[in-house]
């Protein structure tokens, strides 16, 4: 009887000591991210190396022949160059709009602050889609806002001069809001003392941003430029409402092109193969942007 | 106490029990056990005799997938006429958006438990072609009923669906502007000379600004050069059916000629109304080549505006070799991974929609579409539409290429605002368009119908 106490007991501790909260926190990520992260990931670059549409059960060893086909064709590095192109001016205006009116909503310039911050950051939590058909609206010839408010005649999006800088003008327009609210973040936690010591040395408002705000900033804008990077790469709703990456091809960026072949073409072994391009060409950007920086730590 | 707590649990158990019993239950129903209904045989050729039992009288409940809502598939009303001849069949009518439709289906239909009927796009044939059964109906009736059954015969002379109506391209133009421009019924246009004169007296200018467009295709490309290569002789697809032939001169010579209704004779502009349709609907332009479906968008979003239909102009007065290609919607498909049952009760209900022509005249009102089934197509009522009107003398010259890849129109419309907008000459952007083709149609088992027209050999 007393036996049988403690091997129940024992018993009752092995299981506790097993299912603790922490235990099953773990094991609840870990199985998390090996399904909706290590699986896809996985299966992508499995995929990458077979003649694949799921839709038709058609899955055929091809070897690296995607990789190749890819490579050498045209309209990918046409992509991959619109791409830049989008990522490149997106980024640098989201930056320097952002800390622009960040800087000006912590200064004593600005009356009603709160409501600046609050119609500032709308754009950002409004859905990609919806901006995008109001903007499509907005940039028509016809009867559209831009043309008439600025006397201009474009066709927008229909002009392959003006179809991408269209796209990045209403992608700026809607992102800025968040490099504005992590800028702020980032001002207000700024250390009084050293700005005091400046102005007592004599420093003018210049010196000051340029010297103390800005580098004191660096772990923001790195932040800002990383996730700016990692999004812009990735985007395509909004090529796919306004351009249908047209005229011609002028506007395909690589995750629109990703898109096309996968959904439209069902040619998901293609589409995989620029994915995993696609995910190395990231990993390789943010790696140079934290080696540049020197400051891998600041994002940790 | 306890007897209490006991007794509130049996009874909640026994609820939950019935309640998931009645959910799931697929033999609850009503038992038909009248063989005789009393009811005359339809059907011109394909005959329906719906004096039988089906399914032994046994309930059943089947179920039914389609995108389109009820008014537009015609399958949601006739389901309904089923059901009162046989009242053990319950059809059960699921919808998903066109989305999810195409992606959820095939997924569905490779296991047990995918709809025992499901609506079809024939744009779709490769998905879903590996699940569909033959229709167990007589070819040969079929296709005295429906002769463009006989471009969905497989190798072994059966067929998955067929088209209950095709449609085509016309041109629709606004009546207002038409009698403001001094223009007549006697002007509408048979040629394309005549076309772009009665443009250029449709089109105006406030300075070099274009107000208002005399035609627009601008985002139908696409749809009208396939047409104009018809016109012309020259098919869509090479001889072995596999390859896209867009790289030719009939092509290059098209693609000329409507730029030049742009650049020359300034009817339209690349710059002008950047939706066709919806530029129309807008009242900013006179005429626009469109297929059936405009008339549902007129109707439900434009429904002031006044405007007429008329055919297609052609190059000459001559028959040409086809005056247009033409699509179908299809008729619904039975999954052959279902069970005996189920099948049997779909070819069934597919046979009564096929032998009644009430199937086909709602088909026509809610798409829009001419009738497929040989005996409507002369029918008074579907003639007083303006668009059946436009269509039907021209049915017999229309050629269908098959289920064409997507590249085939995505790609085609590169190529052309290449040559408009990006600056490319039509050589090149031509030559990149079939490269692409032929890059995404490299592996596709599509094979083109057009070889099944029935003047085929007339072809360049």
């Amino acid at each position: 009887m007393k036996n049988k106490d403690v091997s129940a007991r024992t018993g009752r501790s092995l299981l506790s000591r097993i299912f603790t909260l922490r235990n099953m926190a773990v094991t609840f990520l870990v199985v998390y991210f090996a399904i909706f992260l290590a699986y896809p990931i996985y299966k992508a670059f499995a995929g990458s190396l077979h003649n694949w549409n799921p839709l038709n059960e058609t899955y055929d060893w091809v070897g690296f022949e995607n990789y190749k086909d890819i490579l050498t064709d045209k309209l990918f590095w046409t992509s991959m160059g619109n791409t830049a192109v989008f990522l490149g001016w997106s980024t640098v205006f989201r930056v320097v709009i952002g800390l622009g009116l960040a800087l000006l909503l912590s200064s004593r310039l600005v009356y009603a602050k709160d409501t600046l911050r609050g119609l500032f950051y709308m754009p950002t939590i409004t859905p990609l889609v919806a901006v995008s058909f109001v903007w499509l609206w907005m940039f028509d010839p016809q009867f559209g806002m831009i043309d008439k408010v600025t006397g201009l005649n474009i066709n927008w999006l229909h002009d392959s001069k003006w179809a991408m800088p269209a796209v990045i003008i209403m992608t700026i327009w809607k992102d800025f809001g968040y490099a504005t609210v992590l800028y702020l973040a980032g001002l207000m936690n700024l250390p009084r003392d050293v700005y005091e010591a400046a102005e007592i040395d004599g420093a003018n408002s210049v010196q000051i941003f340029f010297r103390i705000t800005l580098p004191l900033l660096k772990s923001t804008t790195l932040f800002i430029v990383i996730t700016s990077m990692i999004s812009y790469l990735q985007a395509y709703v909004q090529f796919l409402v306004m351009t249908e990456g047209g005229p011609g091809t002028s506007t395909y960026t690589i995750s629109y092109l990703i898109f096309d072949q996968a959904f439209n073409k069902n040619n998901f072994g293609v589409a995989s193969a620029q994915a995993v391009v696609l995910f190395i060409f990231t990993a390789i950007l943010t790696l140079i942007m934290f080696k540049i920086s020197g400051d891998t730590e600041g994002l940790a | 106490m306890q007897f209490k707590k006991i007794a509130t649990a049996t009874i909640a158990t026994a609820g939950i029990l019935a309640m998931l019993g009645a959910c799931g239950s697929g033999s609850q129903g009503v038992t038909d056990t009248k063989k005789d209904k009393g009811l005359d045989v339809i059907g011109t050729n394909v005959k329906y005799d719906p004096n039988h039992l089906v399914n032994e009288g046994k309930p059943i409940t089947i179920d039914y997938w389609t995108w389109s809502d009820k008014g537009v598939d015609p399958v949601y009303q006739l389901s309904e006429d089923y059901h009162k001849i046989y009242p053990n069949v319950t059809i059960k009518i699921k919808k998903q958006t066109w989305d999810d439709y195409w992606t959820k289906l095939p997924l569905q239909l490779k296991g047990k438990n995918g709809p025992a009927v499901f609506n079809i796009h024939n744009s779709y044939d490769s998905l879903i072609r590996p699940y569909a059964a033959d229709y167990d109906i007589d070819q040969a009736q079929l296709e005295a009923d429906y002769p463009s059954s006989a471009a969905h015969e497989d190798a072994n002379g059966k067929v998955k669906y067929i088209d209950s109506v095709i449609n085509t391209g016309n041109i629709y133009y606004n009546k207002t502007m038409w009698k403001e421009a001094g223009l007549t019924d006697a002007d509408i246009p048979t040629t394309w000379d005549q076309f772009i004169d009665v443009a250029k007296k449709l089109t105006k200018f406030d300075g070099d600004k274009m107000t208002q467009a005399g035609f627009n295709f601008n985002g139908a490309y696409s749809a009208i050069y396939q047409g104009l290569n018809y016109q012309k002789g020259t098919l869509l697809f090479k001889d072995d059916g596999k390859q896209a032939n867009y790289d030719n001169d009939t092509t290059k010579e098209n693609m000329q000629f409507l730029k030049d209704m742009y650049e020359k004779d300034k009817i339209g502009s690349v710059n002008f109304g950047n939706d066709y349709s919806e530029s129309f609907g807008q009242g900013q332009t006179a005429m626009v080549y469109a297929w059936g479906w405009l008339e549902g968008t007129m109707k439900d979003k434009y429904p002031n505006v006044d405007y007429g239909v008329f055919a297609t102009p052609t190059f000459s007065t001559d028959t040409p070799f086809a005056y247009d290609r033409y699509n179908g919607e299809s008729t619904p498909g039975v999954n052959k991974n279902q069970s005996k049952e189920q099948q049997a009760v779909a070819q069934d209900f597919v046979k009564y929609l096929l032998a009644n022509d009430d199937y086909i005249r709602q088909a026509v009102k809610g798409l829009n579409s001419f009738p497929a089934k040989a005996n409507l197509q002369n029918d008074a009522d579907i003639l007083k539409s303006p668009v059946m009107k436009a269509i039907q003398p021209r049915v017999s010259r229309l050629i269908w290429p098959g289920a064409t890849p997507a590249t085939v129109e995505s790609s085609g419309k590169v190529a052309f605002e290449d040559a408009t907008q990006n600056g490319k000459s039509i050589d090149e952007a031509v030559a990149e368009g079939q490269k692409a083709m032929d890059k995404d149609m490299k592996g596709s088992d599509f094979v083109s119908a057009e070889s099944k027209y029935e003047f085929f050999s007339e072809h360049k």
